[in-house]
């Protein structure tokens, strides 16, 4: 519910409304669009990353907070382990249980490995549950894999690797069957064929979904296929250490129960990062719209084992998180809202942008009217944000729209007694994705021989840019490919003495730089709450 | 400095006073737990943060997700971040979707006596009960449908006198009917055959081979639909 | 002329092609507007006797208050259900403590006491619309065709509470037969039961019973059996003796069997019966 200060506010709002209706802002020219995200997208705000001092990427900048937890001890500093007895030992470790792990684990055990997923939450817990647009793939007569790629390698400012996307639009169709034959429920009309929409940037219409739980209904259904296939899952079990071998090869991992805060060894011929992302760093202050444990484990213990890091100086910021009520605070509001007219407005009531610029114009714009221009709306908890005009929905296409396109919304709003149907929404961009990662190859694999990564924990892909409805489809596309070929490969290693040097080797080259860990050990695993913010008032 | 609204909440019988703006969890957090389990998408998306309460006098107990809950004063809550079920193993493959499909699985549909408890406590406002009895009728489009905002939180099966685990039975009917009784799409099928034969592998080499400039000519000449 | 409808689970699933379908079929080509309830349970299919319990009469007093808040009556077709249901709206009716703790526990907007009427379909032809207008509608008479209708027990006992038709001597089926052209066959056992609760564990007795059934209306000369109950029908069909081809020496038929075919609708139902 909103304060009495705030409800003041929406008269503002409501006053300006006949007058905004049906009138289109101007949408901002090239050269104003690159100067508002120079000056004001969090990607380009120098305090927001420093240059790594060790590893791989010397001299690379990476968001603060992850800096932090590169240059951190290891968890296992002070652990007496024995390597010559691990609790685990198998073909294919898989670590993480989202989508990626979860396709890759299936895949791998196609290929006859033994497979092991273990994950720090519960098989399922990950941003792949919460996805809700959709996933992109060009099947449609009007589409073809060709035109996927262009659309691909646009949207990421034609950073992207090239064999990277020809593996993720080629591998798409291929993806959709797959997903298809294992009864993933689609939106489809009568005949089968598949209800597709666009996404920002798409040229074709090629967003298949699963209702609004696209992401939901293809982890349910692959984690019941994983159970189907009597594939071995240990939940609430960390990875905290990679394990290589006598020659540099990855060979396991160091995993940590979570509830009996024991070690365990595990023991592995190829392993296969599957963390997931990092917006729970809440980078330079944002809120996320991330699951619990996007905490950049993968991204820790794979650098601290040798593998390349890429764009991750670019972080995608949603520009509609919710900024208010407090409980909900980071919370999705899907894009779709803006599709259906809802624009942004500051504490006058007044638009600032167009409701439509890409992502990053969107929220560069925001962040500049509420720091800059001071025209955001303060909050009880010291939150600032723009109101999302959503009213304006069914006043545009008539009453009861709202109820009907975006039930979800309706419902997660009014839990804390907003109707969005008669008030606007409070927002404010929320990191939402993080476009680099751990560099793989066309089969996922590393430059560190029997690693693998696949999903958000992965680079290069997106290039500087993802495109909405293609990270659900990476994680298929790579966590299959990656499964296969960790399945193949595991028939033919030979696993040397395991080893843990490469930790010893990272704390020295922490001294010989002069890095001051004090305090810090990493990987994080889980954040650390408290809502203290809910008593500044 | 404001005035705020405090409230008493009792963690598993344990007292602690926190705002009276937060959501179950967010209070967990304030109380100063660093939460393992109970906890995940923070969205109500995952059903990981199934959490009983009541409020004190109150004899009714109520569930809620606990990232989409708001404290009260005087409730009295836990978690049941986990609940056994029985999942039963199955090759989709082998299935068909016949009317006893499901009962082949779950026979222990039939035990169901109305009594609406999964109903009452599921936190997404699903009708439980009657999409056990679609299942029990062999009815899998009506069960599909009806189950498909699931989030398999568990608390229906907590609370089932008769022993069922209505989420496993739902997530069959789903796959079988979206494997079975929803036509394959036949776009999508042309698609993976073109792709098998090698149709783009000479097109999507080409692109590969393009420098930037070449590739944003036919990136910002290419039509939209 | 609007009616709620409670189908049941068996006519969902086993019955549905010979019993469901030519009803729903038949009632269009009546006037007749059955309109599915939106959402029913399986009620049971066995009147639990135990009042002490009273899960078991939840999904009945659903579908009747529902029904009742519609303000239609409820049409059943299968002879089970129909005996579940309204045997549970008797006990609501006069008042008992099933009444009040199914009432507490279900908490519905307004009480349910047994308001609503529950009516069987024959009970529907008979009295709401009347045999008369069925026979005006009939473009293909059964004539010359001598039946046998069967009724068991659920439709009929106990007679005061059922009050379906003379439990003694019922005469529903037999005077449908005539409206449709063909000849009703007397016969003993025809209200006596078919044995069918006892056909899982003791199939002799059950089958010692279907075949004292069949026999006597053979021996009055009838070509075919109606009745209007699925688990009678099952009985019937199952136990009785085979011909050497292994064809029940006496048909058994849905009384909904006939009633498409005399209306002459779409064949791909009542060609069975010819």
């Amino acid at each position: 519910m909103y304060t009495h200060q705030m409800m003041e506010l929406i008269k503002k709002v409501e006053a300006t409304r006949p007058r905004r209706k049906g009138v289109d802002y101007p949408r901002m020219a090239p050269q104003e669009r690159q100067e508002v995200l120079r000056n004001f997208h969090p990607d380009f705000i120098a305090d927001g990353f420093r240059p790594l001092k060790v590893g791989v990427n010397k001299g690379d900048k990476v968001p603060r907070e992850l800096a932090d937890l590169i240059e951190a001890r290891s968890r296992i500093a002070n652990v007496s382990l024995n390597l010559e007895d691990p609790t685990y030992d198998v073909d294919v470790l898989v670590i993480g249980g989202g989508g990626a792990g979860a396709a890759a684990a299936l895949s791998a055990l196609g290929k006859g490995a033994d497979v092991l997923l273990v994950t720090k939450l519960r098989f399922g817990d990950a941003n792949t549950m919460m996805a809700q647009g959709g996933i992109q793939a060009a099947d449609k007569a009007n589409d073809s894999p060709e035109i996927h790629y262009l659309d691909v390698i646009g949207g990421g400012h034609f950073t992207n690797v090239p064999s990277l996307v020809r593996a993720l639009v080629n591998d798409a169709p291929m993806v959709i069957k797959w997903l298809e034959e294992l009864g993933t429920f689609f939106d489809k009309d009568e005949q089968g064929n598949m209800l597709t929409a666009h996404g920002g940037g798409t040229s074709r219409k090629r967003m298949h979904a699963a209702r609004d739980y696209t992401g939901a209904e293809i982890m349910r259904t692959l984690r019941d296929e994983a159970f189907n296939k009597g594939i071995k899952v240990i939940e609430f079990c960390a990875a905290v250490e990679l394990l290589l071998d006598t020659e540099g090869k990855a060979a396991g991992a160091i995993l940590f129960n979570l509830e009996t805060e024991e070690y365990l060894v595990a023991r592995a011929k190829t392993v296969i990062l599957a963390l997931g992302g990092s917006g729970r760093l809440h980078f330079q202050g944002f809120p996320t719209t991330n699951h619990y444990g996007a905490t950049a484990d993968g991204l820790v213990m794979g650098y601290r084992a040798g593998a390349k890091l890429a764009f991750m100086d670019t972080i995608q910021y949603h520009p509609t998180g919710a900024a208010y009520p407090p409980q909900i605070l980071g919370l999705l509001v899907t894009e779709k809202v803006r599709g259906l007219g809802a624009t942004p407005l500051n504490i006058n009531g007044e638009q600032f942008v167009h409701h439509l610029e890409t992502r990053d114009v969107e929220s560069a714009a925001i962040i500049r009217e509420c720091s800059e221009r001071k025209l955001g709306i303060p909050t009880p908890t010291g939150m600032v944000g723009v109101w999302l005009d959503c009213p304006l929905i069914d006043l545009i296409h008539g009453e009861g729209t709202i109820e009907k396109q975006l039930p979800a919304m309706l419902r997660q709003f009014a839990r804390f007694d907003v109707d969005i149907r008669k008030v606007p929404m409070l927002i404010y961009p929320a990191l939402h994705y993080q476009n680099g990662g751990l560099m793989i190859d066309e089969n996922g694999a590393t430059a560190i021989e029997n690693l693998y990564v696949a999903g958000e924990n992965s680079g290069g892909i997106h290039g500087r840019n993802r495109l909405m409805g293609n990270s659900l489809l990476d994680i298929l596309v790579f966590g299959r490919r990656a499964g296969w070929h960790a399945g193949e490969k595991c028939k033919e290693v030979q696993l040397k003495q395991l080893s843990l040097d490469h930790v010893d080797n990272y704390h020295r080259e922490l001294a010989q730089n002069g890095v001051d860990t004090a305090g810090r050990v990493s990987p994080m695993l889980l954040p650390r709450y408290t809502h203290r913010e809910a008593l500044q008032v | 400095m404001v005035q705020v609204e405090m409230v008493d909440i009792y963690i598993m019988g344990k007292k602690y006073v926190v705002p009276a703006s937060l959501t179950i969890m967010d209070a967990l957090e304030f109380a100063g737990y660093q939460l393992k389990r109970g906890c995940g998408c923070r969205a109500g998306f995952c059903g990981a943060c199934a959490t009983v309460y009541r409020i004190a006098g109150d004899y009714e107990l109520k569930v809620g997700l606990a990232c989409g809950t708001k404290v009260e004063q005087d409730m009295y809550l836990a978690q049941i971040p986990f609940f056994p079920a029985v999942k039963q193993v199955y090759d989709l493959e082998t299935l068909a979707p016949s009317n006893t499909a499901i009962a082949d699985y779950y026979p222990e549909i039939y035990r169901c006596i109305g009594c609406n408890s999964c109903t009452a406590v599921c936190p997404q406002d699903l009708k439980v009960m009657q999409y056990i009895a679609y299942a029990q009728r062999g009815d899998l489009a009506r069960c599909a449908d009806a189950s498909f905002d699931c989030i398999m939180c568990g608390l229906c099966a907590s609370r089932c006198p008769a022993h069922i685990v209505q989420y496993h039975v739902a997530i069959l009917a789903r796959r079988l009917y979206a494997r079975y009784l929803l036509p394959q799409a036949p776009h999508l099928k042309l698609r993976v055959e073109e792709i098998r034969e090698g149709k783009y592998d000479a097109p999507l080499e080409a692109l590969m081979g393009k420098d930037i400039e070449e590739l944003k000519v036919l990136y910002n000449s290419r039509d939209i639909e | 002329m609007r009616y709620s409808y409670y189908p049941g689970c068996t006519l969902k699933t086993q019955a549905g092609a010979s019993l469901e379908r030519p009803a729903l079929q038949a009632a269009r080509a009546l006037g007749i507007d059955l309109v599915e309830q939106e959402e029913w349970q399986c009620c049971g299919a066995v009147f639990p006797l135990a009042t002490d319990e009273i899960a078991p009469f939840l999904a009945a007093v659903r579908s009747l208050a529902t029904a009742r808040d519609r303000g239609e009556k409820l049409v059943t077709l299968c002879a089970a259900c129909h005996h579940v249901l309204k045997r549970t709206n008797h006990l609501l009716q006069v008042g008992s403590e099933t009444r009040d703790k199914t009432n507490n526990y279900l908490q519905l907007e307004q009480p349910y006491t047994g308001e609503g009427q529950v009516i069987h379909y024959l009970e529907l032809l008979r009295d709401e619309l009347g045999f008369d207008r069925v026979a005006q509608k009939v473009t293909h008479p059964l004539a010359g065709r001598r039946i046998a209708p069967y009724y068991g027990c659920l439709l009929l006992r106990p007679a005061k509470i059922m009050a379906f038709d003379n439990a003694e001597d019922p005469r529903v089926m037999e005077d449908l037969l005539l409206s449709l052209g063909a000849e009703p066959v007397d016969y003993p056992y025809r209200t006596e039961c078919c044995g069918v609760y006892l056909s899982v564990n003791n199939e002799e007795i059950a089958g010692s019973m279907v075949r004292k059934i069949v026999h006597a209306a053979l021996k009055q000369g009838a070509e075919a059996m109606v009745n209007a109950c699925p688990l009678c029908h099952y009985n019937l069909l199952n136990l009785q003796e085979k011909t050497p081809g292994g064809e029940p020496l006496l048909p058994v038929y849905y009384f909904t069997e006939l009633l498409v075919t005399a209306l002459g609708l779409p064949e791909e139902v009542g060609d069975k019966t010819r």
